[in-house]
């Protein structure tokens, strides 16, 4: 078991990590929380590993199912035994990964680890819970549905991605959610080739013993078979020209507008993928002379931001605003177009960006005071690169970071050939 | 003569906290949360004014004064340079409007303080009221009404009619963010005289938490000096209107799905004898987002009908999107409330009667031995969940001191649930709970047909798209003609662009 004290890097906590012969990688990280501890349990397949035609939803459908029990523990027994924990359990599916948490008492982690080891190798479910849970995925999407932004993102990544699965939604499309109880043994398929010990991450924070930890996780995950083997996602051609898909959205909202360049992989050693994300803050932050203009001076905008987000293929990296009246919105872009031209063209003043380089230390280190906010806030860079150590290393390339960095990087990213423009209006 | 009774006060708690090892003094208008190794520390002055305290024809002023403090210019800084300031800090400050609290919350990393309470403490003591913010503030709350709650959120839509339906003519009675008529009528007069009466230096109690150090509290209080003396008369008790029968609001809607919410108002607050039986009843039947409770486990899992279904005993504000009550929602009037997340237009009726039998059935026969302790034991340590930051935990705090409730709240709390026995919990149930005098607040299509449907007890039987086990089978023919009592006189039928008007 190799132990990185928290020294030099920007995470305060010691972690400790170890990998089982079967390639199962656990990061243990002992914090002072009053008893408690969370348990995350991260699965490095979202809905990107959704290929097959007719199949996307999926990675979000077995995520529902993990909570119908196994044969050692049928639903009833599983529910009943988190219930005597009284944890805080759950689960959630995102575009690149799926993660299992628990934040429970410490004392309970051997009855946690009984339970996660056991549902991992072990899920079993009949067909008629299947077809029952499939209408309450369904009951999500229709939940979701009465969400502008929820409708406008479906078909922006629609029209972004001709070939790479970032083309749906986590949701998935609704006539595959529609025909899911069609497809019990597809799912169980789909468990039993990403639900492996080489493609998941154990992560667990707060007041544990180390030692034991680990003796348990040997007992009880020692015997799960390998078998991972990596889907073959098919590479997203360059884009070649500018996309637009306008959206009416069957209700009454403020017109939408979103911007969506054609981003990086994640890659925290590199310079230019990591000035790119600072741009998210520089060009559309609340402190940006954009954000000054639309949304205080004008008052064109109710709101403007970004994500750039942190995907394992080149994702979207997004620039949303609410608009105020409809005939705004394509002065709104050109607003969004003049901004990214002064940052291709201007470097940032170095007290700017130093304060840019602040704001983000403590942005990560005011969200570390729980043991399920430290694993939480983790998850995503586990799940992308296998481990923790990215997270060191994205904020020393941060720190690295210079003006031409971030000028090359809006040079590089924010063109318009890359980008898909949508616009979502409501029918009134 | 208030300053000196603080200051024995102060004196004596000072005393006791320097025994028990905290560092600075607590007092009738403190509320402190020392954590020594927590790197932030934690900010929330609780001042006692909400939306029952908006004039009528106003209604959102509360919300609107405590929004130009905290996202708005003072004298001394534009609002730009606000948000420049504290930009480099990752940190920000915050309002909280509910009924009765406003809470001025912050958070910043101990190494920023010197920076950070400059800022925090001129947000609260020296607003500038100016014209430019006022606009953009009213206008985002406008359409806050107007485009997010009436058509972007079908489910937050039904909650918030409930409670203006429950508690209608009282002063609980209005969204706090108000209608869209009274939002216009607010002048900037109307905010500068709303802060002058409720902003006072007699009205608002100091909550810190975290790593703040010795001299932080003293230099509080010696800015909050410089607001206005006086506490300002508070209203009465909301006293709703008794409900006979069950009665409907029906919001027409051209929507996807069906929301619905019912409840009526309860007596029972936090600290109260019968709260923590009703509290543990109520994790049985709904706890929020946890599926081993009762109405999720009928209407979700065993049927699929929709994505949960949960009660209530408290406000729970945000419910879609929080996992733990958020604190600061203390007040004095309470409602039990049953919210079930959307169905298809075609299982409404089915739903109702579902939620509906299931609680009667727990009136008529009380919660099992075994239902009990199992909940028992599962709240006394689910409870730890709900508060689990520095900041959550001084918000509890803050809550305690509305109450009355002495102590750490969440080990008060663990307390009395491990003292409660099965009768208590039985009795609170009859006492409280009950299917007959209810408000029902649903947002669908085709609300004519529905309410045709309601008032003729009409069958609802349940059409799966997959099989379903025989005991599910068996208790549907049971709930598809539960009956529901319910005159068409009790029912008003509302288009959805009526609402908040």
């Amino acid at each position: 078991m190799s132990a990185a004290p928290a020294a030099g890097g920007i995470f305060p906590y010691t972690t400790h990590t170890f990998t089982l012969g079967n390639g199962l990688k656990v990061i243990m990280i002992p914090m002072s929380s009053g008893g408690l501890m969370s348990y995350y349990s991260i699965v490095r397949t979202g809905s990107r590993d959704e290929f097959e035609a007719g199949k996307t939803g999926f990675a979000h459908f077995v995520e529902h199912m993990m909570f119908r029990g196994t044969k050692n523990f049928p639903a009833k027994i599983y529910d009943r035994m988190v219930t005597e924990m009284g944890a805080d359990a759950n689960a959630y599916t995102t575009d690149d990964y799926t993660a299992y948490h628990l934040t429970f008492a410490a004392e309970d982690l051997e009855t946690v680890i009984k339970l996660e080891s056991d549902r991992f190798q072990f899920l079993d479910y009949e067909e008629e819970a299947f077809q029952t849970e499939a209408g309450a995925v369904y009951g999500e999407y229709r939940k979701n549905r009465s969400n502008p932004w929820e409708v406008l993102f479906e078909s922006l990544q629609q029209t972004a991605f001709t070939t790479h699965t970032y083309g749906h939604t986590t949701m998935g499309y609704e006539a595959d959610i529609k025909a899911m109880p069609t497809l019990f043994e597809y799912s169980k398929e789909f468990f039993s080739r990403y639900y492996r010990p080489e493609n998941v991450v154990l992560l667990l924070t707060g007041d544990f013993d180390v030692d034991d930890a680990r003796e348990l996780i040997e007992r009880y995950y020692g015997s799960w078979e390998k078998g991972y083997v990596a889907p073959q996602i098919p590479s997203e051609p360059r884009q070649q020209q500018e996309k637009r898909v306008n959206v009416v959205y069957d209700g009454e909202t403020l017109p939408l507008l979103v911007v969506g360049y054609k981003g990086a992989a994640f890659k925290p050693k590199d310079r230019r993928t990591v000035a790119g994300y600072l741009l998210e803050d520089l060009l559309f932050g609340e402190t940006s002379a954009l954000y000054k203009d639309l949304v205080l001076k004008r008052q064109l905008v109710q709101y403007i931001s970004a994500g750039f987000d942190r995907n394992r293929d080149p994702g979207l990296w997004n620039v949303y605003a609410m608009v105020k009246k409809q005939g705004d919105v394509p002065l709104v872009l050109r607003e969004i177009d003049k901004t990214v031209e002064h940052w291709q063209k201007t470097l940032v003043g170095k007290d700017e960006l130093a304060k840019l380089k602040k704001r983000l230390r403590y942005q990560f280190l005011m969200n570390l005071d729980t043991p399920d906010k430290v694993a939480g806030r983790l998850a995503r860079y586990v799940a992308l690169t296998g481990g923790i150590t990215a997270i060191d290393a994205l904020y020393a390339t941060i720190d690295a970071i210079t003006p031409e960095d971030v000028r090359d990087a809006a040079q590089y990213w924010l063109v318009k050939n890359q980008r898909t423009v949508a616009t979502l209006k409501g029918r009134k | 003569m208030r300053s000196l009774t603080i200051s024995v006060l102060s004196m004596t708690t000072a005393v006791m906290l320097a025994l028990a090892g905290c560092a600075t003094p607590e007092s009738e208008r403190v509320v402190l949360y020392p954590v020594k190794d927590d790197p932030t520390i934690s900010f929330r002055f609780w001042f006692k004014v909400g939306s029952q305290c908006d004039p009528s024809g106003k209604e959102g002023l509360a919300v609107l004064t405590a929004a130009l403090l905290t996202d708005g210019a003072t004298t001394n800084r534009s609002y730009e340079e606000i948000l420049d300031a504290l930009y480099p800090m990752a940190a920000s400050y915050t309002a909280n409007v509910d009924k009765e609290m406003t809470v001025i919350s912050g958070r910043v990393h101990a190494d920023n303080l010197d920076e950070y309470y400059p800022l925090f403490i001129d947000a609260i003591l020296h607003p500038a009221f100016n014209e430019d913010d006022f606009r953009r503030i009213r206008t985002d709350m406008i359409n806050a009404i107007e485009k997010s709650l009436r058509y972007a959120n079908d489910e937050e839509l039904g909650k918030a009619m409930l409670y203006d339906f429950v508690f209608e003519e009282t002063p609980y009675g209005h969204l706090d963010i108000g209608t869209v008529t009274s939002l216009k009528a607010i002048t900037l007069d109307d905010v500068r005289h709303f802060y002058k009466t409720w902003y006072t230096n007699d009205n608002v109690v100091i909550g810190l938490g975290g790593s703040y150090p010795a001299e932080l509290l003293p230099r509080i209080e010696e800015d909050l000096s410089k607001l206005p003396v006086g506490a300002p008369k508070q209203p009465g008790i909301p006293a709703p209107k008794e409900i006979d029968g069950i009665e409907l609001m029906i919001v027409e809607k051209d929507c996807d799905a069906t929301a619905i919410s019912f409840g009526y108002p309860i007596s029972v607050l936090r600290g109260q004898e019968d709260f923590w039986p009703l509290l543990l009843f109520n994790s049985w039947l709904g706890e929020h987002r946890n599926s081993s409770s009762r109405l999720y486990q009928v209407i979700r899992e065993a049927r699929g009908m929709n994505y949960g279904d949960y009660s209530y005993i408290e406000h729970f504000a945000d419910g879609g999107s929080r996992q733990m009550p958020a604190p600061n929602q203390a007040r004095r009037q309470q409602i039990f409330e049953v919210w079930l997340r959307p169905v298809q237009h075609e299982h409404r009726h089915f739903a109702l009667r579902a939620a509906l039998r299931e609680i009667q059935q727990v009136v008529d026969s009380g919660l099992t031995e075994e239902q009990f302790s199992l909940t028992k034991r599962f709240l006394s340590k689910y409870v730890l969940h709900y508060a689990t930051t520095t900041s959550e935990r001084l918000g509890y705090a803050i809550d305690s001191r509305f109450y009355g409730i002495k102590g750490d709240y969440l080990e008060v709390l663990r307390r009395r649930i491990d003292d409660l026995d099965l009768d208590d919990v039985n009795a609170a149930i009859r006492r409280h709970i009950q299917t007959r005098n209810l408000k029902i607040a649903v947002v669908t299509r085709d609300a004519e047909a529905f309410a045709d449907s309601l008032v003729a007890n009409a069958p609802s039987p349940m059409l799966y798209a997959t099989p379903k086990p025989p005991e599910v089978l068996d208790e549907d023919k049971l709930i598809e003609s539960y009956p529901l009592a319910i005159k068409r006189e009790k029912i008003r039928i509302v288009p959805v662009g009526e609402l908040f008007r």
